[in-house]
């Protein structure tokens, strides 16, 4: 152990540094406060300093408080020598961070025993600091893995677009770096565009997997396989797969155990972009909202639906809307009627209602930055407590 | 510990002593019912009333303990706020549990 002795007197101090070389540790010596300092500065291997009290220059106490406003990087631990009429120094030195203190003159098995508790701390900091880099690297690791999983997550979200007819709008935040919320639109054939948003129960990591996973399910139009799409024997050798049967299908395919908690609620639709026909089944989803373009109406399209993933053999309702030119759907998530402003008080599916109503006269562009404004206003701070998701579709022939 | 267990005839009432069932609480409530289950608790009531708000891992954990009794017992809730019933509404938890106005009611079953 590299120690510092910093004594005025002479004798003293000799005495103790051949007692301790003796011992086997590293010596440096220092008559006072301020030469101490500047070994110190010099050599930063020093982790114990024995230190007099009453010294010219610069005392032990002053140079206690410099030690502590120092930043060596490590601890260092700090035995004031005190003498026999100093009692009620020893107050004093610890209130200013003295670890230990030796009565003069010293005892050398007393120096001996308060070394080695001084040591045992020492080397408890060193694994602890081994430990705290290890913390520290690897959560540096898992907060770039995160960071990198958002930036995977933001590329798979679609861009806003007009496919045959129907455009697209959204937004999208999740609660913490990683949502469990997704959504998604695409051509199915030359004439049905399927769209849907989904939200995985829970939050982070398994969540966001899950969500991934369903973004390619969803995706998928071209192999037999394909969810939204079933395959004939007769041309065109393809059905366009009513939302009953995609939720009833992807149900059961995502059966967990009780344990793992698992499930998803969505919303999903096809819409003839030729006639305006649109089919929607929703499992467990706050209820898209049909913005009627004629009567300036909102109305929340029924169905209902246990969440995909709870239960086995759960069957589910195909509702049939038929859309006007310049209709509109707005799809979402709870996160934005679950939202809370700083009286814990929910955002609510009135004032979103309210909010959508003043939206007619928008363009879908104008019409998502309005909903946010209104909802970022609400929850009053940078980041949310739950993803919020809203996608908006408009479909004009 | 924010669940507490007592017996009514045949019957053990877990009481949800918690105004948010979120997922803050989600899995310690989860691991507590399959504790009960799995001490041989085969007629479960959940008493909800104390819950202003529930959220999806709630009603994930709410739907765990009646996957892990199912075919061998009773798992029923009772006392379900406004806000938690219009959650049970939304994603159609009819269909899977039996909510009970009270308590009472629920345990008088049989």
């Amino acid at each position: 152990m590299n120690i510092l002795i910093v004594e005025d007197a002479r004798d003293q101090r000799l005495m103790l540094s051949v007692v301790l070389r003796k011992k086997g540790h590293q010596v440096l010596e220092a008559e006072n406060g301020k030469e101490a300092l500047t070994l110190l500065q010099q050599d930063n291997s020093v982790r114990i300093i024995i230190s007099d009290w009453m010294m010219p220059e610069m005392d032990g106490i002053d140079l206690l408080k410099a030690v502590r406003d120092s930043e060596v990087g490590h601890y260092i631990y700090f035995i004031l020598l005190t003498g026999k009429t100093e009692r009620e120094a020893v107050v004093e030195g610890m209130n200013e961070g003295a670890d230990d203190f030796l009565n003069k003159p010293v005892n050398f098995d007393e120096l001996d025993a308060r070394l080695n508790a001084g040591i045992r701390i020492i080397e408890l900091e060193n694994t602890l600091d081994e430990r705290n880099r290890q913390i520290s690297r690897a959560i540096e690791t898992i907060e770039k893995d995160l960071e990198s999983a958002a930036t995977t997550q933001a590329e798979l979200l679609c861009q806003p677009a007009t496919i045959q007819n129907v455009s697209f709008d959204w937004f999208f935040q999740p609660s913490r770096i990683l949502g469990g919320d997704m959504f998604g639109y695409q051509a199915v054939d030359g004439e049905h565009v399927g769209f849907y948003q989904l939200d995985v129960a829970g939050h982070g990591i398994p969540s966001a997997l899950f969500s991934f996973t369903l973004n390619n399910i969803m995706s998928e139009t071209s192999d037999r396989g394909a969810i939204v799409k079933e395959f004939t024997d007769k041309p065109p050798y393809y059905q366009v797969r009513s939302p009953e049967n995609v939720l009833a299908s992807l149900n059961r395919r995502f059966q967990g155990t009780p344990e793992s908690m698992l499930y998803f609620t969505i919303a999903y639709g096809v819409i003839n972009s030729r006639t305006g026909q649109m089919l929607m089944s929703q499992a467990g989803h706050p209820p898209p909202l049909w913005l009627q373009r004629n009567n300036n109406a909102v109305e929340p399209v029924s169905g209902g639906g246990v969440p995909v993933g709870m239960m086995p053999d759960m069957e589910y309702e195909t509702t049939r809307v038929q859309l006007q030119p310049g209709d509109r759907l707005f799809l979402y998530s709870d996160g934005i009627t679950e939202c809370e402003n700083k009286e814990g008080e929910q955002f609510g599916e009135d004032r979103l209602l309210a909010c959508l109503q003043q939206c007619f006269s928008d363009t879908l562009k104008q019409a998502v930055e309005r909903v946010e404004q209104q909802i970022r206003v609400w929850n009053q701070s940078d980041s949310f407590e739950d993803d919020v998701t809203f996608l908006i579709l408009e479909w004009k022939p | 510990m924010a669940f507490e267990t007592r017996e009514e005839g045949s019957f053990t009432v877990i009481l949800v002593d918690e105004s948010r069932l979120d997922a803050s609480i989600a899995e310690s409530f989860k691991v507590y019912l399959f504790d009960q289950i799995e001490s041989g608790k085969d007629k479960l009531v959940v008493d909800l009333s104390p819950v202003r708000f529930m959220d999806s891992s709630g009603l994930g954990a709410l739907v765990a303990g009646f996957k892990k009794t199912r075919g061998s017992g009773s798992f029923t809730l009772a006392s379900a706020q406004p806000a938690v019933k219009d959650l049970f509404d939304l994603t159609s938890m009819d269909k899977l549990f039996k909510l009970h106005d009270s308590v009472a009611d629920a345990v008088q079953e049989d």
